[in-house]
């Protein structure tokens, strides 16, 4: 009897799985044929993921979900839901929820993210939706370019433009008269300024103010590439003799005394505090950081873009996009919120609260931005960025970056070394 | 013979735990156990296939690894020893009749209490190179007479996060040994007295024997807790400068944060290997007392 009972449960159970997988495909198939045909723009409701840095930009996000809910043509009802940012844990978080069958439908992201998401088939091809758009000429096609590329498929674009970060150098003017500098026109100039820049102002015999601020620690990878590519250097290739130059380059900065002896394990915060302090006399950061600057120090405040040599310029282009999941029912009103993010007033309003740097070429041009010195330094800045490769192996190049930079900063390593190593994570 | 019949009751009682139990920890080790003998790298999902050992050669060959695995025997050995040592002191103190006492207990527990990223935060601007307090201090009392960039250099990196493990578990043990130290009939001290005993040989041959369990177990679960702790060193230096700080469960979270789950689970399986050499001796030990 037992047995009987047994095999009877077993059978239903196997029954019943099969029914869920077959009506699992059915429905697949059905939601294949919804997105083949031509669909209109009904109310629907678009659950929107995103994180803000504080919680003046989050009260400016629910803004303009309120103001598209409510001029929106089409009844589409934006909710959105603000998950912690948690040093880039976000990525890992929206994996997860994803992954999980979450019900996202769009999300503001990180182009590094990108290989993990579309490799797990979660993100949905932007390029037909795109491609239709009447405005997609207001944002330019370097930046498309370097979104398809993130995607790692040059057909297919994952991930839509909303605002950049470009790098750029911020000073102290205030240093650069007592060290008898100007602002730096060339690489060697910028050299040669962050040697004389560091100086011992009160006769003690001991460095008081260094010519450089630098980031050793997390995220400093970023302002590490402008010397690899001013020595002719690049990302595609660690090894060259160009690359180890920039490399070289970067150590010396530390093994001359010409940044403070924390660089090593110096992150942000501790770089910016630096700068404020009138610890360092420049550093390499985004708009972001602008307002607090002035703020406190007032005119002794300024930027110039990382200055070229004969051998290359680059900066990076810090990015915030926003993509769409494949599991998103109503693409098109998905993309009409993406859309209002990246050109229309979604973008004007977040990058005139948040001193984003914006992706739309219409917005870029109106007055509020063209009079910000520190924004017309990012848009000089726009030429020559760039990101570091999107790969499947860069969030652990990056994870690993600091550990191999500081191996050569405290001479575990030699430069050729670091590089070696760098490549072999990247292109491994 | 009359067959005994069979109560279902305890086990039902024992039910809800083991469910909990079978979830939240055997569920996942089994997962772990599994993953750890795939490629299960999630940037890599097309690829996830089981490859047998190759994770496991492949850390052993990893130089990152054994580097990692010696951190982690410092991180413990100090980190446990002189929490030990400073929380058997504390606990001594505290056990002594004083005016005050109250406070002072409930203050000395401050450190096990607070966060572990929080502390990892706080120490990491006290050690800073530029504004931190430790340098502040140590320059008004003319001891040294430049910063010391204590998390910068691989030299004092690491000196620097054990003494900030101490000092958070400190009052752990102090606790422990305190509930250990009151249950001591104090005629024994009063038959030592009577005898002559000096106060090294009653701590020798009356304290710290009535404690030793409680020792053992206090000892065991820190153990475990600092190995697979990555709190506070990650929130100090991520494992850095130059992987100076990164001990095996730093590793361990960097590999998982890159998603490389398969390399990361293996990892993980070896630390619980190594944790057992640790734990099943004791627990060997601990029954056999008891049987005794």
């Amino acid at each position: 009897m037992k047995k009987r009972l047994l095999a009877l449960l077993l059978s239903t159970v196997m029954v019943a799985s099969l029914v869920a997988c077959g009506g699992g495909k059915e429905a697949a198939d059905e939601k294949t044929d919804d997105t083949t045909e031509e669909s209109k723009i009904e109310p629907c409701t678009i659950n929107f993921t995103y994180w803000a840095d504080n919680t003046d930009y989050s009260a400016l996000m629910q803004d303009i979900i309120k103001k598209f809910n409510e001029e929106n043509e089409y009844g589409i009802e934006v909710v959105g839901e603000e998950i912690p940012w948690d040093g880039g844990g976000y990525s890992n978080t929206l994996f997860n929820t994803a992954m999980g069958g979450g019900s996202t439908d769009v999300a503001t992201f990180k182009l590094s993210a990108t290989p993990m998401f579309v490799n797990n088939d979660l993100l949905a091809d932007l390029t037909p939706l795109v491609d239709a758009w009447e405005d997609k000429d207001d944002i330019s096609d370097n930046i498309y370019s370097v979104m398809r590329k993130a995607g790692g498929d040059d057909k297919a674009m994952y991930v839509m433009p909303w605002n950049t970060q470009i790098l750029y150098v911020y000073y102290r003017p205030s240093i650069f008269e007592k060290a008898g500098v100007e602002v730096p026109k060339t690489y060697d100039e910028l050299m040669t300024a962050i040697e004389k820049c560091t100086m011992d102002t009160d006769g003690d015999g001991k460095t008081d103010v260094y010519g450089w601020g630098m980031r050793g620690s997390s995220g400093g990878q970023e302002p590490w590439g402008s010397f690899i590519y001013a020595n002719g250097g690049s990302f595609d290739d660690f090894t060259t003799d160009e690359s180890v130059a920039g490399m070289q380059d970067f150590i010396d900065i530390y093994t001359n005394g010409w940044c403070p002896p924390s660089a090593p394990s110096d992150g942000f915060q501790e770089t910016v505090a630096n700068f404020k302090s009138g610890l360092t006399a420049m550093f390499i950061h985004h708009i972001g950081s602008s307002k607090g600057m002035v703020e406190e120090l007032g005119d002794d405040v300024g930027a110039f873009a990382f200055p070229a040599s004969d051998k290359g310029r680059w900066t990076s282009m810090g990015d915030t996009e926003t993509v769409m999941f494949e599991s998103c029912e109503n693409k098109e009103a998905a993309f009409e919120w993406m859309k209002y993010l990246a050109a229309y007033d979604g973008q004007e309003m977040w990058c005139e609260g948040t001193g984003q740097v914006p992706v739309s070429q219409r917005v870029q041009k109106l007055d509020y931005f063209q009079n910000d010195p520190f924004m017309k330094v990012s848009f000089e800045g726009m030429d020559f960025a760039g990101i570091v490769p999107i790969l499947d192996t860069t969030t652990e190049w990056i994870t690993s970056w600091k550990d191999v930079v500081q191996q050569g900063l405290t001479g575990d390593k030699t430069a050729a070394e670091c590089m070696e190593t760098m490549q072999k994570t990247l292109y491994q | 013979m009359k067959k005994k019949k069979f109560n279902v009751y305890p086990y039902l009682l024992v039910a809800p735990a083991m469910l909990i139990i079978m979830c939240v920890v055997f569920i996942p080790v089994v997962n772990a156990i599994g993953m750890s003998f795939q490629s299960y790298d999630l940037r890599r999902p097309k690829d996830i296939a089981f490859i047998g050992l190759a994770n496991y050669i492949e850390i052993f060959q990893d130089p990152l690894f054994w580097q990692s695995l010696w951190k982690t025997i410092l991180w413990v050995v100090f980190g446990v020893g002189l929490q030990f040592v400073f929380g058997f002191i504390l606990a001594l103190l505290l056990n002594k009749s004083f005016k005050g006492r109250g406070l002072v207990r409930a203050v000395s527990l401050i450190p096990w209490v607070t966060p572990g990223v929080l502390i990892g935060l706080m120490w990491r601007w006290m050690y800073d190179g530029n504004y931190g307090v430790l340098n502040d201090i140590f320059r008004k009392l003319h001891l040294i007479t430049d910063n010391i960039p204590f998390l910068s250099q691989t030299s004092t990196a690491f000196p620097a996060v054990v003494t900030t493990i101490i000092w958070q578990g400190i009052p752990f043990f102090a606790l422990m040994i305190l509930a250990g130290l009151q249950g001591i009939p104090g005629e024994l001290y009063e038959a030592a007295d009577i005898d002559g005993a000096t106060g090294i040989q009653k701590l020798f041959r009356i304290t710290i024997p009535s404690i030793k369990n409680t020792i053992m177990i206090t000892a065991l679960l820190r153990v475990i807790w600092v190995a697979n702790s990555v709190d506070v060193i990650f929130n100090m230096t991520e494992g850095g400068p130059a992987y100076s700080t990164q001990t095996l469960s730093v590793y361990i979270f960097n590999k998982a944060n890159t998603l490389d789950m398969g390399y990361a689970s293996a990892m993980a399986i070896i630390l619980a290997l190594v944790l057992c050499t640790v734990a099943i001796p004791y627990l060997i030990f601990t029954f056999k007392e008891e049987d005794n």
